[in-house]
């Protein structure tokens, strides 16, 4: 009986508590909603970035990343490829030749950032490859070809088909320079992208920069599902093992990337928790009238001889049933929309006309929502978990009841 | 006979701060089982106050109140709501009865709290609210009743756990004289009946005729305390 007074009493009063419920749900709506678009930005970001880079695990010699040089490079890069591949959760493997140098035209000379790639891979994977936007993007078969950056273009006054001298230091020391042809100009909204970055041919890297044919600067690897980093990197140190090769994650090759997500995640769940504490003060308000209003109810089921705890447990219920009702309607109208935009995604292009870049990747201006069970059952646990501690609140109340004095 | 209530003594004091209102001074009361009483006074006598103190919704300020024994100043809270629970029946001048239960559950409420299984205290609602006359309105929540028909629901939830003692704190005052005298016929007959002892504050003089024993109080004290021939 205590379960249907509780549940009774709560639509005694059907607007205070359709008013508690929406204010639980629109709460969890937004919640749901930002976190999952929030998520589903950051997953952007990482694929893109590692998709552009060298995956969600490289493979390079322990000491590229502190001192970045051509001559720091890894060998039999087929042979351990060949075994990556056999590890299920591995989606693709990708290699990397990644130098320094000046791109010469008539126009000038800049200071470039050279990356050797294998076109049908890059095609697949990076989203550079698919953003030309003048001329085509390499194929596996071209030789002296290159992509650059449409700033990059403007400056060197460069346009498909255009001629263009790389010079560099080999991986010997010694300077070379290699003529090639403007194949294809790139706009990914990033200035340092656009502005500073050609990507060329692997074989033809490795003649630029002096690499034997089983060499380069970088094995990707790109994963079925990023979750699988820890797993597959063990698998691989243990594959490598004996060999002078680093295993790095992304965030280790990425830091500003995982930085800027950690910090941003952080801001965002203090904001939602915030937004909640306000509408958390709102919801105690509404429940500490409902009791207030009904203490000489109190009093009469206290003067019949029911138990303390028997009053505070249909209390507890009626918070119980407002919270699981809020969360019911907020976690199906939150999910719908975060799943909505998951799918169809929302082309904020019209807020941010010249491009967003983090950390120097450009991101897309089309946002999708990452819908994930542990969004759902942490902002419903935490709102649920906040209801219970609002309902010990409103509980003491019971003890405070003086019944002469209230049935008077 | 068995004595159900005892007070010695009562006193009680309302107010703080060096304002002290005295609305009991001194009460002595014995109650026997199956004793009709009503007790009759001026508004601020105390009869609400003494009420309240024998059915242990109250402390008094010095002096004893025993109900079959207990000296309901050494019980516990706890204590003191079992023994309301299981001893003591309450009918209040406004009803309250729990509006969101229907009559039938708002009659089976105080048994549902003793854990008395489900078919039992159907079984004995039911008949009960036959006895009250509530027949055919067992599923209808207070708000589509009478004022009288609440009372009635009330007057069924006091009997149905079959207390010692029943405290009525002027039962009739909502109603219209016809149903107060209803009403009255029906709490005489259930005390004759089933032997319940009654105790009901009143200011209605057809209802202070109808009771076995008149006590009338005046400034806290018992100023008379009579049995009524022919009404015992």
């Amino acid at each position: 009986m205590i379960f249907r007074v509780a549940w009774r009493s709560i639509w005694r009063n059907r607007r205070r508590t359709l008013i508690t419920t929406a204010s639980i749900a629109l709460g969890l709506v937004i919640a749901i909603f930002f976190i999952a678009m929030a998520e589903g930005v950051y997953e952007q970001i990482v694929n893109d970035g590692v998709r552009m880079q060298a995956g969600h695990i490289t493979l390079e010699n322990p000491e590229y990343q502190t001192a970045p040089a051509i001559d720091l490079r890894i060998g039999d890069v087929d042979g351990i490829r060949n075994q990556i591949k056999k590890i299920k959760a591995v989606e693709e493997t990708k290699l990397l030749i990644w130098g320094q140098g000046v791109a010469n035209s008539g126009a000038g000379a800049v200071g470039v950032s050279i990356m050797g790639v294998e076109p049908a891979v890059e095609i697949k994977y990076s989203p550079l490859a698919r953003e030309i936007v003048a001329g085509a993007y390499l194929a596996n078969d071209d030789d002296r070809k290159a992509v650059l950056g449409e700033h990059l273009a403007k400056e060197l006054k460069l346009e498909p088909g255009s001629k263009i001298v790389i010079t560099t230091n080999n991986a010997r020391g010694e300077l070379v320079a290699e003529l090639c042809r403007v194949k294809g100009i790139f706009r990914t909204g990033s200035d340092e992208i656009d502005g500073y970055f050609i990507q060329i041919p692997l074989n033809f890297a490795r003649r630029v920069f002096g690499l034997q044919a089983d060499e380069a600067t970088q094995l990707g690897v790109i994963l079925k599902r990023p979750g699988d980093q820890q797993v597959v990197m063990k698998e691989i140190k243990t594959m490598v093992g004996g060999k002078n090769i680093a295993v790095l994650p992304w965030q280790q090759i990425l830091p500003e990337v995982a930085s800027y997500i950690r910090i941003d995640r952080v801001s965002n769940w203090v904001f939602q928790g915030l937004l909640f504490v306000i509408i958390l003060f709102t919801i105690l308000n509404t429940l500490l009238m409902s009791v207030m209003e009904r203490e000489r109810e109190f009093a009469v089921l206290l003067a019949l001889g029911t138990p303390v705890r028997k009053l505070k447990g249909q209390l507890f219920l009626e918070s119980v049933f407002i919270g699981c009702l809020g969360c019911l309607v907020g976690l199906t109208l939150g999910g719908a929309a975060a799943f909505a935009l998951q799918i169809w995604g929302l082309d904020l292009a019209f807020l941010m006309p010249e491009g967003v870049t983090i950390s120097g990747f450009a991101v897309s201006t089309t946002v999708h929502a990452l819908v994930t069970l542990p969004v759902f059952l942490w902002t419903g646990g935490i709102v649920l978990g906040a209801m219970l501690l609002l309902s010990l609140l409103i509980m003491r109340r019971v003890r405070r009841v003086r019944l002469a004095e209230t049935l008077r | 006979m068995v004595k159900i209530v005892e007070a010695k003594s009562v006193t009680k004091d309302f107010g703080e701060s060096g304002i002290i209102t005295r609305a009991l001074r001194g009460v002595d009361l014995v109650l026997m089982a199956g004793e009709f009483t009503s007790m009759a006074g001026p508004s601020g006598s105390g009869k609400t106050t003494l009420l309240n103190i024998i059915g242990g919704l109250d402390r008094p300020t010095s002096g004893t109140v025993s109900i079959e024994g207990n000296e309901i100043h050494q019980l516990s809270a706890g204590q003191l709501s079992r023994l309301r629970r299981d001893r003591i029946g309450f009918i209040f001048q406004s009803y309250n009865l729990i509006p969101v239960l229907t009559a039938l559950e708002n009659a089976e409420y105080v048994l549902m709290i003793q854990n008395v299984a489900k078919e039992e205290r159907r079984e004995r609602v039911l008949r009960v609210l036959k006895e009250v006359g509530l027949e055919g309105l067992e599923h209808r929540f207070p708000r589509e009743l009478s004022g009288g028909q609440q009372q009635r629901v009330a007057i069924a939830r006091a009997i149905a756990p079959e207390p010692a003692l029943i405290l009525a704190d002027e039962p009739t005052a909502n109603v219209d004289s016809e149903t107060a005298g209803s009403l009255m016929d029906l709490l005489r007959r259930l005390n004759e009946e089933k032997g319940m002892t009654f105790l009901f504050s009143t200011h209605d003089q057809a209802v202070m005729r109808r009771a076995g024993r008149l006590i009338r109080l005046q400034d806290g004290r018992i100023i008379e305390d009579n049995l009524q021939t022919g009404n015992r």
